[in-house]
């Protein structure tokens, strides 16, 4: 009996691996037994009907009447959860506009950094709108639509001990980053001798930092000015590092239905400057105004 | 399949593998300890400690391993009492696995019939005699079998340590996936590794049980 049961375990162990290793090929057919712990993305594996497509087509979605929304929801005031459950922030306010304009009801799947680029390889949802910087690595396994943001890295600490370089790091401290977001791949390309400390989520990272646990945090410069203006006792050291970046939304590769239908979204809003409403809507309350320009892209238009 | 981007990664794995055994091994010492102790306890009914033991036993079997190093990690702080990731790894361990291990021993020793300690008292054994020659070695072979399901169910618990940002097994590959996308080589190695960790301590443990079996009474 007990050889048995130890059988049975190596021979899952061993067509767990196989799986794995045929997932490259062919991905939409192990895509629908790996989300079957999610009904929100069961449908979204359901129709690829045997072609090895994964995502679902504009007119996919629209049949279903639901859209899959990838989004954060720990990352105030982008994407979090208020205190009645509903999503909020400036990338649900344009979630819900394109989910609306779209006719479709939307349906938001609370993601973390690290596994934005899977969600949408694997058909869990059909859009990401948490807050996803274009870079060069991203964009060759996603589609990335016209941006609606600007953003640059910056890097926070304490009042006591405000860093303003990460030159001539002193190799005991660590920086917190947030595992599968620019600032890790930043810094593991540009500083790869300063010790990272990575968690795996906003709110951790948080938590860590205000415990104490490393000088520095680095992320999205919004975010890091948003936390030292919410939380006395930081600063914002360095405001801007690495290159002027922005952010897009991002649709699994291939799905070009989908993708012009938001670009062509994202032109229309920015005949009625949606995005400066949306940041008055959303931001406001953080920044201030003196953000609006520099952070707001309006009709996929970059300033540059 | 790309196998530059296995083997270029392969150290990585290595160093993250080295650290799942290093606080699991740790963190199962403690547990069996700890486990011990409880065991002990309730069998002998120990006043007031029988109690805490049972408390304690109780809240650690019935609270995620994820919540406990959360409130060791982000929530000892608070209270000004900060702990090396590694240190929380370990104690969150210890803290689950102790109770799981008590309640393997308590098994064994509640196993051993009370004739047992009878017949060696009528030999003229002492109680120490009788508890290391007698009754430990029964309750042992009883427990073998659930200790070692603990062993390899904690190993494979330290696979929640991302939340306390311990490079673990998971973490890697949760990195890795995200800084690469290489999602079928990470998770590949990812198998590998804990089959490679894992294993071993199974066969092991089917050994050990097998040469712990002829200890039993009336077999």
């Amino acid at each position: 009996m007990k050889n048995l049961s130890k059988l049975a375990a190596l021979g899952i162990a061993g067509t767990l691996a196989l799986s794995l290793t045929a997932c490259g090929q062919s991905t939409a057919a192990s895509s629908a037994s790996q989300s079957a712990g999610s009904a929100a993305a069961a449908p979204a594996a359901s129709q690829s009907e045997g072609s090895g497509q994964i995502y679902r087509t504009l007119d996919e979605i629209k049949s279903s009447g639901e859209i899959n929304i990838g989004v954060f929801s720990d990352k105030n005031p982008f994407g979090y959860v208020d205190e009645n459950g509903e999503y909020q922030g400036y990338d649900i306010y344009f979630a819900n506009r394109l989910a609306e304009d779209l006719g479709v009801k939307a349906n938001f799947v609370s993601t973390e950094a690290a596994n934005r680029v899977e969600y949408l390889e694997t058909g869990k949802v059909d859009v990401i709108l948490a807050n996803f910087t274009v870079t060069p690595e991203r964009a060759e396994a996603v589609d990335f639509a016209l941006p609606y943001m600007n953003v640059a890295l910056g890097v926070v600490s304490r009042d006591d001990d405000v860093i303003e370089t990460l030159d001539d790091w002193n190799a005991d401290d660590s920086i917190i980053v947030i595992s599968g977001t620019t600032a890790e791949t930043y810094l593991i390309n540009n500083y790869p001798d300063i010790p990272l400390q990575k968690f795996d989520s906003y709110a951790t990272a948080k938590e860590a930092f205000q415990n104490g646990t490393s000088v520095a945090w680095a992320n999205d410069n919004t975010e890091v000015i948003a936390f030292a203006l919410q939380n006395s006792g930081y600063t914002v050291g360095i405001p801007s590092l690495g290159s002027a970046d922005t952010i897009a939304p991002a649709v699994t590769k291939g799905n070009t239905t989908l993708l012009d239908a938001i670009n062509s979204e994202i032109e229309a809003l920015g005949e009625e400057n949606f995005f400066h409403a949306d940041y008055e809507a959303t931001l406001l309350d953080t920044y201030g105004a003196d953000y609006e320009d520099a952070l707001v892209v309006e009709g996929g238009k970059t300033a540059q | 399949m790309n196998w530059d981007f296995i083997f270029k990664y392969l150290p990585l794995y290595e160093r993250a593998a080295l650290l799942t055994v290093k606080i699991g091994l740790s963190g199962i010492f403690f547990a069996l300890l700890i486990g011990l102790v409880c065991a002990a306890v309730r069998c002998y009914q120990v006043p007031f400690a029988d109690q805490l033991a049972a408390a304690y036993i109780e809240l650690s079997r019935n609270t995620p391993l994820l919540i406990q190093l959360f409130f060791i990690y982000y929530g000892l702080p608070k209270v000004g009492l900060s702990i090396k990731p590694e240190a929380c790894g370990v104690i969150g361990l210890a803290f689950l696995g102790g109770s799981y291990m008590a309640e393997a021993f308590r098994s064994g020793l509640e196993s051993v019939d009370k004739i047992q300690w009878e017949s060696a008292a009528s030999l003229g054994l002492n109680s120490a005699q009788t508890l290391g020659w007698v009754i430990l070695p029964q309750a042992l072979s009883t427990s073998v079998p659930a200790l070692v399901a603990n062993v390899i169910f904690l190993l494979k618990e330290t696979s929640v340590f991302s939340a306390i940002s311990l490079m673990d097994l998971m973490f890697t590959a949760k990195d890795l996936i995200g800084l690469y996308s290489k999602t079928t080589e990470s998770l590949f190695l990812l198998v590998v590794f804990y089959l490679i960790i894992l294993l071993p301590v199974s066969v092991a443990g089917s050994l050990l049980e097998r040469r712990l079996r002829h200890a039993g009474f009336g077999d």
